[in-house]
């Protein structure tokens, strides 16, 4: 079947895209083909801005438009206590909670030998300066309860207690509004071995 | 758990299947490549998703035709159909409960819970202590989410940790070495746990084994499963005995580039009368072991999820004498629904039945009640 090809280029490149198949890729390439010029016109420009103007802190790594994000900026905020997360995307989902009021640090991923990430490509060494230089009392590790994850956490765990500094982990157990039968064994049985006085 | 029918469509052998079992025994018997394994496997697809011999869904489908289609009737407290079908054309399996789509295998697996008796659990008693360990992992996975779950992040752990030391082996780097500690650790916190669940186990199981051998065979002899992580038995001592195999073994685990140490290299030593099965046992005690070690797990699995699997039994009746075959025909009745397999009718008349027994002959696929 022979398609014109601007569209097919413009399937392929949609594709690319992480959670996009072909067939949504050209549900979306048709849409935009019939959207208006102007609207096709935003959506490119936002696009490009995202690249262009969005940098990564230089003290915590999070997505920002300065060298320095918002976060890192604040006056408000808590300078003693740092977050450690995975992906900016996860500063998003704690912010979101307006639960915590203190400094974050992107790693950029996780310990991984199988696909050779190192504590030489995450931004370790990084989060190590800013121990040295800033006044830290608590370091929250909030990384994925998976086995990458862990890992990671012990592996920072062990550097950074020696220097004196409280280390915690964020709690794992049952969602709020869940009910308890419907959580899964594994998750159940951990929070009932974490579980908290009240 | 009762099996009240199947509906087989273009399934190996079986171009159009229609069977009604009976809720206690139900022997099918048919020469050899007549479809009686195959029911067994159309069974066990209904309970697992998966084949039975590991062949794929491809493999299933009758020659000549596009798709092959299983439908069950399970009873227990409630009725559950199961339909699942297969496309060549899109190579798609579709799973449906009671009319709804199930989109994760995992979503049906311990719902309709199967034991199975095949040729291949030779391989349990004569094998390497890898196919014990995968029997015994089967078996406590199939009652415990969270046995399964620390399983598979242990497996994760092993494959980076082998990773991490193969690279170490390959060029010695102060950066890969400095991560070794916490995949240690992480393989600590996960191997221990397996550990404990194994002893826990197998200390309840030997209970099982023992009694249903005693069904299985007449004489005297005592049967064991013997399991200890390196010299130890107790639940509290497993994380520092691990610890300290894992400080020993460092260096030669750097130097030779793998996982030495920990629960995925433990032994299951089968013991009989004392001594070791597999070094001292005679075919038919292992075949005994076998068998009895099947019957153990049903009845664990029947008191730990609260419901009777689906027993499945493939061809085990041509190797016993007739003595046996009518001990073990006498202990099926205790099991509740079974499906056994027979190629002829031999030992068929030294069976305990009862007028509730079905007697089902298959022939080029096809199924004749006798």
């Amino acid at each position: 079947m022979l398609i014109a090809e601007p569209l097919q280029i413009a399937i392929e490149e949609l594709s690319k895209l992480p959670g996009i198949g072909r067939k949504t890729a050209q549900r979306l390439a048709l849409h935009v083909l019939k959207s208006d010029i102007n609207n096709v016109n935003n959506l490119l420009n936002s696009l490009k801005d995202l690249k262009e103007k969005i940098k990564f802190c230089k003290d915590c790594f999070n997505i920002s438009t300065d060298d320095l994000c918002d976060i890192c900026k604040s006056v408000k905020r808590d300078r003693t206590v740092i977050c450690v997360v995975e992906e900016a995307s996860d500063v998003i989902a704690i912010e979101k909670t307006n639960e915590y009021n203190g400094l974050y640090h992107v790693l950029g991923g996780v310990l991984s030998p199988l696909s050779g990430t190192d504590p030489e490509s995450l931004k370790i060494k990084e989060l190590f300066d800013r121990l040295e230089k800033e006044k830290i009392n608590e370091i929250i590790l909030a990384l994925n309860p998976d086995t990458e994850g862990e890992a990671t956490s012990l592996f920072l765990a062990k550097r950074i207690k020696p220097l004196g500094i409280n280390v915690t982990r964020i709690a794992r157990g049952l969602p709020i509004g869940g009910d308890l039968e419907f959580a899964d064994e594994a998750t159940i049985g951990r929070a009932v071995i974490n579980r908290s006085s009240i | 758990m009762i099996l009240k029918s199947i509906y087989l469509k273009n399934f190996r052998l079986h171009k159009s299947s229609v069977l009604e079992f009976s809720d206690e025994l139900n022997y099918i018997v048919g020469g050899n490549g007549q479809g009686k394994t195959t029911i067994l496997e159309s069974i066990y697809y209904l309970c697992t998703t998966k084949s039975l011999n590991g062949s794929s869904d491809y493999e299933s489908v009758n020659f000549n035709e596009e798709f092959f289609e299983i439908k069950g009737k399970f009873f227990d407290l409630t009725e559950n159909n199961v339909v699942i079908n297969f496309i060549n054309e899109s190579k798609r399996k579709n799973i449906y409960i009671d009319e709804k789509q199930i989109y994760k295998s995992s979503e049906v697996i311990g719902k309709f819970p199967v034991v199975t008796l095949t040729q291949s659990d030779h391989a349990v008693t004569f094998g390497s202590p890898g196919d014990r360990r995968k029997f015994i992992d089967s078996v406590i996975s199939q009652t415990s989410e969270t046995y399964l779950k620390i399983l598979i992040e242990y497996n994760k752990t092993l494959k980076q940790r082998s990773s991490l030391l193969s690279q170490i082996k390959e060029r010695y780097s102060p950066v890969l070495v400095d991560q070794l500690d916490a995949w240690s650790e992480a393989l600590l916190k996960n191997g221990s746990e397996i550990v404990k669940h194994r002893l826990k186990f197998i200390d309840e199981f030997n209970v099982y084994v023992s009694e249903a051998y005693k069904n299985v065979m007449e004489e005297s002899e005592i049967p064991f499963i013997d399991y200890d992580f390196y010299g130890s038995k107790k639940v509290d001592e497993i994380k520092d005995r691990f610890n300290e195999e894992l400080t020993t073994n460092r260096n030669d685990e750097i130097r030779r580039g793998t996982n030495l140490v920990g629960p995925h290299r433990d032994e299951f030593q089968f013991i009989l009368n004392g001594k070791e099965l597999r070094k001292y046992g005679s075919q038919g005690q292992h075949k005994t072991f076998q068998i009895a070690l099947r019957f153990a797990q049903f009845f664990y699995m029947k008191d730990k999820i609260q419901k009777s699997p689906i027993f499945l039994m493939d061809d085990v009746f041509g190797e016993l004498d007739s003595y046996r075959a009518k001990k073990i025909s006498h202990y099926l009745k205790e099991i509740g629904q079974a499906f056994i397999t027979m190629t002829d009718f031999t030992n068929y008349k030294f069976l305990a039945r009862n007028e509730k027994d079905k007697l089902i002959e298959v022939s080029e696929g096809k199924a004749v009640y006798a």
